[in-house]
């Protein structure tokens, strides 16, 4: 599989609330973390999560500092700002409201 | 952000459309209208995405396309579903509930 | 590849995009009149929340667009797939296309470098012939004399320049020996009206031009590199003819061939020469170049109006004179435009029918692959890109086809330069991008001609229903006008190749006949001699005697002689005689061959006397000699001997007086029963008669011999033409050999088709009927009795194309009996032969699909129920 399969725009939503939730993590976790929560249903690949973890971290919504992992390699870890907070809050309303829209199309039949 | 310009109406038009069409043969304006009312205002379509949108489903056979006589005596372009359209929007149709349940699940989880 | 229709598609695409849209901003505006808008408000609004149409517009052509390509891509390769899982078959459609679309090309090369292309010079259709006309005279069409053509030159009004030439042969005499070359007198304003100028020096100038200038030449490229190597530093040097020297001022481009083909040297003929300035003097074929946007019918009407002044002011000479004014381009290739086109229509004939095999093979094809077919219906493919699928892999056969049959094509240029080496212009045939066009056309016209109905046929809808159920409703498989066209082409084949057979056969009898003579070891040559010697005939028989006897005396020559016409080689000159003595009315006319030969002759090419004297010359008494076949026919004396024969009217050749009496020899060709001839005692019948040489060994090995013993006679004469008697023979031939060759290739292929249309055709039956073939099989049929069956079918249309063929070579082979010899055109021997050889060869096509019928699985056909 080289596609993503999450629902199209919610990458950033499923990093936020998962930074969120765990505080600091590394890109590897971040991804495990969606795809374990899911239930293998949600997978982000590689080549998406880098470049976006690189765009929040220049539209400040995340900070990144260099750490060790368990298995002793050199990783960045990154973490949510108050205004990655600030996003995510806002990115949840919007997907539930237009996932509450489509819904409701969906159900007409 | 603009609903129009949201990732995921776009990633999901197509099913959209697919949806509407189901419910009867339609030409483009009122899949635009109905899926305004249906949403409550929430979605609203963009004609620069639903027309290229209408057109690809028609060459890949998803849609197939009639010339008709509309209430107001124009002639205009009516779509409707085909067999492997309606087979297609079964198939979306499981795979956005899948997708949309396990995000739903990841958004449920405490902070 | 419907480029024409997505055209017509673009349009009513377009028109349909912009009543969608149209129709949305106009629904979007009633909701705002709704609204309690101003039209103009609501127009403004809807427009403006409809946003950029034109942008939408053309994001739409994008979707329509891009899946052409893709599809054009992706139809490739599949066709590439589809090529390479039936090798054997994609192999002979595109050997079958090669063939029609390379021959094709070919003679549309041809028919492009010799027809179409204007002559190879600026602006060649200014370029005409000048005609010049007596009608008073036996031979109406003459040469024109210098003094006219400078006034033709000077007072018409729609020419640039005019010029003329003749040509004649000359020795050369500055190398070791002299060497004959063709030397070309030219008017002034040659170059001019060519437009060509030289390649190496310069053109003549006007004190070159004017009798008792400097004398110079150009030379041609050939003769450059002959006798200079290529060497720049020959422009200056100097050549010798006799007491004439001239200079080297420059070399023509290697394409310039005119008059001749073989044309060595150009020098001026001044017009102002005391002996060119008489008015009935007969030299110069005229040429003229004509002034832009002039037309030939004024230039006629023009220079008919010169001519009528010069009648005027010169009544003697010039009044009875008509002039005529035709491109030159239309003399040039007028002879040989006929054969062109009928040799086109023959090709184009063949590819047609190439066409139609190859339509029968995809037809078989296209049952095999029903199958596919259906799947992909079910997999929501239009019928309109299936055909589209099937038409470009038909196309892409089609391309390989035309490349390879461009192979075959530059091939047959060459062919037709060696073997048709009379054609004019068949220099100019070689393969450019034009041709290359043309064989694309050819491949696109025959994707449709051969595709398109296949295609139409393999791609039936309710092939998505069931495969039984279409071949149930096929039982019968006739398809009679299939059958019918493989029938005409065995007949075709037949009729070809009993044409061929019969010319094959002619070579050969004529192969087997007694010439009469002995052909093999003469040598053949010339010695350069002119027409003014012809003044003391007493010094040149001399002169030509003791050449003979020097050279008799070689060691290694056998016997020596000269004769006017080569023994063997076709050539006539009948003549009516006179018997000096008297004949009865009632006697037939003798109406014989003239032959002119010297003493030798006889024991030279070993004709046997039969009864009397051989002749010898003696100028006081002409002496001849008959053949046995004038003794038999004219047998009015008993005795011919002493008799004198006469040519009336000829006051050159005397009364000669029978001597003797010669066995028959086919002085006439071999392809003729000899006939009554009389051979003159004259040794220079004319000044540079054909000399014949016996040789003990290799004729060519004398070569330099003779020219080293007559150099030494004779310094001033150079010999040319040093051929053996049998090359002539041979060259005799040539056209025959031509037709020959031409012949057999034409039956060759008509086999190939008929064999190709057979085995497709049968094919096709075979794949229709495997439903038939299986039940039966089932039910207990013997494979054997399935084999016969359809080898019967294969051998019984052949049949009735060979019981056609038989008829129509009969009744064509009249045309042929002009050209045969020692076979009847309707000979039954070599019918037959062709005929069983047809119908093995049919009998092998028709193997293959009999025996895979008779290898039918009734399981595997019957399951697919």
């Amino acid at each position: 599989m080289h596609r993503d399969e999450i629902l199209p725009g919610t990458l950033y939503l499923l990093i936020l609330k998962t930074l969120a939730r765990s505080g600091e993590m590394h890109g590897y976790e971040i991804a495990n973390s969606i795809q374990l929560i899911s239930d293998d249903v949600l997978q982000v690949e590689e080549g998406s999560l880098y470049p976006a973890l690189q765009r929040m971290l220049i539209k400040g919504w995340v900070t990144a500092k260099w750490g060790t992992t368990a298995g002793n390699r050199r990783a960045r870890y990154y973490q949510l700002t108050a205004g990655g907070r600030k996003q995510l809050a806002a990115e949840v309303s919007q997907f539930e409201r237009v996932i509450g829209a489509i819904t409701r199309v969906i159900e007409t039949a | 952000m603009p609903i129009e310009k949201s990732e995921l109406l776009q990633g999901t038009l197509d099913m959209l459309i697919l949806k509407i069409v189901e419910l009867g043969p339609v030409y483009g304006y009122g899949i635009s209208q109905r899926i305004r009312q249906i949403s409550k205002e929430v979605l609203k379509v963009q004609q620069g995405s639903l027309y290229p949108a209408l057109h690809r489903l028609e060459k890949r056979g998803w849609l197939a396309a009639e010339w008709g006589e509309s209430d107001n005596g124009r002639q205009a372009k009516f779509y409707k579903l085909s067999a492997k359209g309606r087979k297609h929007l079964a198939s979306e149709e499981s795979n956005w509930h899948r997708l949309a349940g396990a995000v739903g699940h990841i958004l449920q989880t405490a902070e | 590849m419907f480029w024409w229709k997505s055209l017509f598609r673009k349009r009513a695409l377009e028109a349909q995009l912009d009543t969608e849209l149209h129709f949305h901003i106009e629904k979007l505006m009633n909701d705002y009149i709704a609204l309690e808008m101003t039209p103009e408000e609501a127009r403004r609004k809807a427009t403006l929340e409809f946003g950029g149409r034109e942008q939408i517009k053309e994001e739409l052509r994008d979707v329509h667009r891009v899946s052409f390509v893709e599809t054009a891509i992706a139809n490739l390769k599949s066709a590439f797939r589809f090529l390479r899982k039936s090798p054997s078959f994609s192999l002979t459609v595109i050997l079958t296309l090669a063939l029609g679309i390379g021959a094709n090309s070919a003679v549309f090369s041809a028919i492009d470098a010799i027809l179409f292309k204007p002559l190879p010079f600026p602006n060649g259709d200014q370029l005409m012939r000048l005609l010049q006309r007596q009608p008073k005279l036996k031979s109406p069409n003459t040469f024109v004399a210098p003094a006219r053509l400078e006034e033709w030159n000077r007072m018409n009004s729609t020419f640039q320049a005019i010029t003329g030439y003749y040509s004649e042969d000359d020795s050369e005499t500055s190398g070791a020996l002299p060497e004959k070359l063709t030397h070309a007198l030219v008017a002034p304003r040659f170059l001019q009206v060519w437009g060509v100028a030289p390649a190496l020096g310069r053109d003549f100038n006007l004190e070159e031009e004017r009798f008792g200038g400097p004398e110079a030449v150009l030379i041609s490229d050939g003769f450059w590199r002959r006798r200079f190597d290529g060497d720049p530093a020959a422009v200056g040097k100097q050549l010798h003819f006799g007491t004439y020297s001239y200079t080297i001022i420059g070399v023509m481009p290697a394409s310039f061939l005119f008059p001749l083909r073989g044309v060595d040297l150009w020098s001026v003929s001044a017009p102002d020469a005391p002996y060119a300035r008489s008015r009935e003097s007969t030299w110069f074929n005229v040429i003229g170049r004509l002034k832009p946007g002039v037309s030939v019918a004024e230039a006629q009407a023009n220079l008919a109006t010169v001519q009528a002044q010069l009648g005027k002011a010169f009544p003697k000479t010039d009044a009875d004179i008509a002039v005529g004014v035709q491109p030159l381009k239309e003399m040039t290739i007028g002879g040989a435009r006929e054969s062109l086109w009928l040799l086109f229509g023959s090709v184009s004939l063949l590819l047609l029918i190439a066409c139609t095999n190859i339509v029968a093979l995809l037809l078989a094809r296209g049952t095999q692959r029903q199958h596919e077919m259906s799947v992909r219906f079910s997999l929501g493919a239009s019928r309109r890109a299936l055909i589209l699928q099937l038409l470009t892999e038909t196309f892409v056969m089609a391309l390989i086809g035309a490349a390879l049959g461009l192979v075959v094509a530059s091939g047959a240029s060459r062919v037709f330069r060696s073997l048709a080496g009379d054609l004019p212009r068949v220099e100019e045939i070689h393969l450019d991008w034009r041709i290359v066009l043309y064989s694309l056309v050819c491949a696109v016209l025959a994707t449709l001609l051969c595709g398109l109905f296949p295609a139409l046929r393999g791609t039936r809808t309710n092939i998505s229903g069931s495969l039984a159920q279409a071949s149930r409703t096929q039982v019968s498989g006739r398809h009679p006008l299939q059958w019918l066209l493989v029938g005409v082409q065995v007949a075709l084949a037949v009729t070809l190749l009993a044409g061929a057979g019969l010319l094959l056969r002619s070579f050969q009898e004529l192969g087997r006949v007694s010439p009469g003579f002995e052909s093999s070891r003469v040598l053949t040559f010339h010695v350069s001699a002119s027409w003014g010697e012809t003044a003391d005939m007493k010094g040149l028989t001399q002169k030509i005697n003791r050449i003979l006897d020097s050279l008799r005396a070689l060691p290694g020559v056998e016997g020596t002689a000269t004769s006017a016409g080569l023994p063997g080689v076709p050539v006539q000159f009948q003549t009516e005689l006179n018997v000096k003595e008297g004949r009865a009315a009632s006697d037939p006319k003798i109406i014989v061959e003239s032959r002119f030969v010297s003493p030798g002759y006889f024991s030279t090419m070993h004709i046997p006397l039969l009864s009397g004297d051989l002749c010898r010359e003696d100028p006081g008494n002409l002496q001849v000699l008959v053949n046995r076949s004038f003794a038999s026919s004219y047998d009015a004396k008993s005795n011919w001997i002493g008799n004198h024969l006469q040519i009336p009217g000829n006051s050159f050749v005397g009364a000669g007086e029978i001597r003797g009496i010669v066995g028959d020899a086919r002085e006439s060709g071999m392809n003729r029963e000899p006939s009554p001839t009389v051979y003159w005692c004259l040794t220079a019948p004319e000044p540079d008669p054909h000399y014949l040489m016996r040789t003990g060994t290799e004729p060519m090995a004398m070569a330099e011999t003779v020219r080293q013993k007559i150099h030494e006679l004779e310094p001033g004469r150079s010999v040319f033409e040093i051929i053996p008697l049998e090359e002539h023979l041979d060259a005799a031939f040539a056209e025959d050999r031509l037709r020959t060759v031409l012949l057999s290739f034409f039956a060759g292929t008509a086999v190939a088709l008929a064999c190709v249309g057979l085995y497709g055709t049968l094919s096709y039956t075979v794949n229709l009927r495997r439903r038939e073939v299986g039940l039966r099989l089932a039910l207990g049929a013997l494979r054997g009795q399935i084999l016969k069956q359809f080898l019967w079918q294969g051998l019984g249309v052949s049949l009735l194309g060979c019981a056609a063929g038989w008829g129509l070579a009969v009744a064509s082979g009249r045309l042929l009996s002009g050209m045969l010899y020692g076979v009847t055109s309707s000979d039954v021997t070599t019918l037959s032969g062709v005929v069983l050889l047809v119908l093995v060869v049919a009998a092998l096509a028709s193997l293959v699909p009999a025996v895979r019928a008779a290898r039918v699985e009734p399981m595997n056909v019957l399951r697919d129920e």
